[in-house]
């Protein structure tokens, strides 16, 4: 059974990917469609959706939810791949390096891993928005910071087991360089596991963005974010509440979706799993 | 505010009383009497009161509502209980002398010297009476004999005379705003205040909480303006009906029953002992949702203004009262001039002004409870001067056109320029809902003129070091609310030139202002001070030294059990020695 093949069959990659496309289109092509997000009518506040002109409804002052949900999409996307990238990328090298050499390099890189690991998110989102300035560049920085780390925790546990394998082993024997052994070796069997984790990863950024901006950390007015719109909707709850629920359905879906291509890559990749799951079926 | 707005808010009936009291049938004592006669508390009555009187334009300002606050006068205070109170802000140290900040806790721990009676006049408070020589150059306070503070410490009139001294010369507020006062001191049991020339506004700042009268001793001795000070924090020491406990930024604050307080002087307090409650509570929810739906589940007794979009909700709970009256307060958006390049001339201000659609953001963000300012004040004031409206109209074709005649042209991005200078400039604003809003809608009708202001939002002590620098280590914009029971004594330390770079955020020396505040500070009769404060209002509606955006309405909601909760126009909080709980 060939891999594409296989990922047809999975019906949470293929529902996860659907959702998927759909949002990452509303996020590229919406804004564009919507027209601006900052026009406001003060007459036109608190609409239900559906009402002539605006599809889900108007804000406090009158702006278009629609809108602006698109807009908050593609910062939420524009957040949540950032952080990934830099943590996948970094959190894998740190743990590549830290599970191979061990010794002192490894207990150094855990200590400052576990240092960081310590801190709760919102911290080191205040701490690094009162030294950059609020906006979303400290939500990145600190998003990407835990989850990096996280990622290099996982990555370490993973490396330490494959490094005393025979391939790896031999490899060695055979008088091939570290960096050899790293990228060609240990890197291509550690892949899967990142790849899951990456898509795990990409729902947590989209939650901690949503959840910074909520608290009012992130996107600065009137650039709008999915939890700051979530945040502002409250005050209104009993009067429209869908100024709360429509951002805050749009990032339950965002991170469903997310959550299902992870489950669906898990299924896919993870030889373990597959091997398991196929000798259920195979019963 | 007309007559037939209290028939609307009050029924036919007290209208007819306040045609009755308007056409001079009977007095003010009488109206009040035959209003309490009738079931409303003296909140409900002053706000009647007010009504009739603050305002004669029958299409003036009818959009305040009010619920009918009635108690139940036939029912025997009862003695115990906690009341909880939801509050809108954080805590402020209950210091008078260093605070920037005074909340209701000041009304509990503290008495003022004198304070405002139903009518906006002045009465006694902690002192037993006080007249005012004919000259007007000498006010005289009667310091009742043996009283003590909290702590035991005596509060004789040399105490009172020191503190009050060192509040003039010391405090956030003091200097400016006292000017005509010479100093105080003392002569047997009384307290004597010298004046430099008669001055009308000499006893409005000591009616508010940063005169309040803390014991001077137990004040130095926990540090004075030291900003190492306990005072305010771990300890407070007025003369109060509740004594300071617990002050918990962030979380609350809570007070208990002072035994010892022997009743105030003030006449419309009519519990003459100690208070019937046994604590107060005030918790700090910033969220208005939240408090309105805390206050539904019975988790708070009494809240400071709930969110607009849940009044009609709080309005229609027969288990609730509403009290709503027109606040002594404004928004407005400092132009700092250190940045002359935006807001060193004139047109470009005024240009800036006819952007604004007051008129929209007061329905849109306040759903209508509140007023649109043109000028420094508010409509409600009695010292408003109409002539305010006929500048900062919203007149989009007029900004553009004073902007344009300032030599702004449009960008090849239809953004302004001058002189090779970008119209764009950083904004900043305090991280709170209505700010937040007013801020957003703001920038918006800004850049459908050409102009674009970049929202900062910060929290509030950031927002405070922002407006605050100097030169142009302070923001370009600034998004600010006031609130002051007297605004002319307010907005002179935010006009004057004295007072750069704070609290005169704007940075602004107009000299017609300054002329102004000359003018206030040497008028010794009513006509001058009207005279006085209509020039100030004038010229500050024409320079603009900060652009006046609008006022909103004070709203107060309490469970029916609480009985006596009664804020009133002319007071920023209640006061709660006759306060009960009927349960």
């Amino acid at each position: 059974m060939n891999l594409l093949r296989r990922a047809r069959k999975n019906k949470q990659l293929v529902s996860g990917s659907i959702l998927a496309t759909v949002i990452v289109l509303l996020g590229v092509v919406g804004p564009w469609l919507l027209g601006d997000y900052t026009d406001q009518d003060l007459l036109l506040g608190h609409l239900p959706p559906m009402t002539s002109g605006y599809l889900l409804g108007s804000d406090a002052l009158g702006r278009d939810i629609a809108a602006r949900v698109v807009v908050g999409i593609r910062i939420s996307l524009i957040v949540a791949i950032s952080v990934t990238v830099i943590a996948v990328v970094v959190g894998t090298a740190i743990g590549l390096v830290a599970g191979y050499i061990k010794g002192a390099v490894d207990s150094m890189i855990s200590l400052v891993v576990d240092f960081i690991w310590g801190f709760p998110l919102i911290l080191v989102a205040v701490l690094a928005a009162a030294s950059i300035g609020s906006g979303l560049l400290p939500v990145i920085l600190a998003v990407g910071l835990v989850n990096t780390v996280a990622i290099a925790r996982v990555v370490r546990g993973e490396v330490l087991g494959l490094s005393e394998k025979e391939f790896v082993v031999a490899a060695r024997a055979g008088g091939y360089s570290t960096m050899r052994i790293l990228t060609r070796h240990l890197l291509p069997n550690i892949m899967p596991v990142v790849l899951v984790l990456s898509s795990y990863y990409v729902a947590v950024g989209i939650i901690a963005e949503a959840s910074l901006s909520f608290v009012g950390l992130g996107a600065q007015p009137p650039l709008p974010s999915l939890g700051q719109m979530v945040s502002e909707g409250r005050n209104y709850m009993r009067l429209n509440h869908w100024e709360s629920t429509v951002p805050g359905i749009v990032i339950f879906v965002m991170v469903l979706s997310v959550s299902l291509i992870g489950d669906g890559l898990r299924d896919l990749l993870d030889p373990r799993l597959r091997t398991a799951v196929e000798r259920a079926s195979s019963k | 505010m007309s007559n037939s707005w209290i028939e609307d808010q009050y029924g036919a009936d007290v209208a007819q009383l306040a045609a009755d009291y308007k056409s001079k049938k009977f007095g003010r004592r009488a109206f009040l009497g035959k209003l309490t006669a009738v079931g409303f508390s003296v909140g409900a009555a002053a706000t009647i009161l007010a009504a009739c009187g603050s305002n004669s334009s029958d299409s003036g300002t009818a959009d305040t509502t009010a619920s009918g606050d009635t108690v139940a006068t036939d029912s025997a205070p009862k003695v115990g209980g906690m009341l909880r109170e939801g509050y809108p802000r954080d805590v402020s140290k209950h210091d008078p002398i260093t605070t920037n900040w005074y909340d209701p806790a000041f009304s509990a721990i503290y008495e003022t010297i004198v304070t405002d009676g139903l009518d906006g006049d002045t009465v006694p408070q902690f002192a037993a009476a006080y007249e005012v020589s004919a000259d007007g150059l000498t006010y005289t306070f009667d310091i009742p004999e043996g009283r003590v503070s909290h702590s035991g410490g005596v509060m004789g009139a040399n105490q009172v005379a020191e503190l009050l001294q060192i509040i003039k010369d010391t405090s956030f507020i003091g200097g400016v705003s006292t000017v005509p006062m010479e100093g105080y001191s003392v002569e047997g049991n009384k307290v004597i205040l010298k004046m430099k020339n008669a001055w009308l506004g000499a006893l409005n700042p000591h009616k508010t909480g940063y005169w309040a009268l803390a014991n001077v001793d137990t004040w130095k001795a926990a540090g004075g303006s030291d900003p190492k000070s306990t005072y305010g924090t771990d300890t407070a020491d007025g003369t109060g009906p509740f004594t300071h406990e617990e002050w918990v930024p962030g979380s609350h604050t809570l007070v208990k029953r002072w035994d010892a307080y022997p009743g105030s002087n003030t006449p419309y307090v009519t519990n003459t002992g100690a208070a019937y409650l046994d604590a107060v509570r005030w918790s700090v929810i910033t969220e208005g949702g939240q408090r309105a739906t805390m206050l539904e589940n019975g988790e708070l007794d009494t809240l400071l203004g709930p969110s607009y979009a849940d009044l009609e909700r709080l309005k229609s709970n027969s288990d609730l009262t509403v009290i709503q009256h027109p606040e002594w307060s404004g928004y407005q958006l400092s132009m700092n001039r250190d940045y002359p390049e935006f807001f060193g001339d004139k047109l470009t201000r005024q240009g800036l002004s006819h952007a604004l659609n007051r008129q929209g953001m007061v329905d849109a963000i306040l759903f209508g409870n509140g007023d649109v300012t043109y000028g420094p004040f508010p409509k409600t004031d009695r010292q408003y001067e109409p002539k305010v409206e006929s500048y900062n109209q919203f007149d989009v074709a007029l900004a553009k056109s004073n902007l344009a005649e300032a030599g702004w042209v449009a960008g090849s991005d239809g953004v302004l320029e001058r002189d090779g200078v970008r119209f764009e400039f950083e904004y900043v604003v305090e991280d709170e809902t209505t700010q937040k809003l007013v801020s957003e809608a703001v920038a918006q009708q800004f850049k459908e003129v050409g102009v674009i202001a970049k929202l900062r939002v910060v929290d509030r002590a950031v927002a405070f070091e922002n407006q605050s620098g100097v030169g142009r280590e302070a923001a370009p914009m600034a998004l600010f609310f006031w609130l002051w029971p007297v605004p002319l004594d307010i907005l002179v330390i935010f006009g004057s030139s004295e007072t750069i770079p704070v609290p005169n955020f704007s940075h602004a020396v107009e000299p017609s202002i300054d002329a102004a505040i000359t003018q206030w500070r040497l008028a010794g009769t009513p006509e001058a001070g009207i005279a006085a404060s209509s020039n100030f209002q004038l010229e500050w509606a024409d320079t603009l030294p900060y652009l006046p955006l609008m006022n909103q309405y004070a709203t107060f909601v309490h469970h029916n059990y609480v009985k006596n909760w009664a804020p009133f126009v002319w007071n920023l909080y209640p006061l709660y020695n006759d306060v009960w709980l009927d349960q």
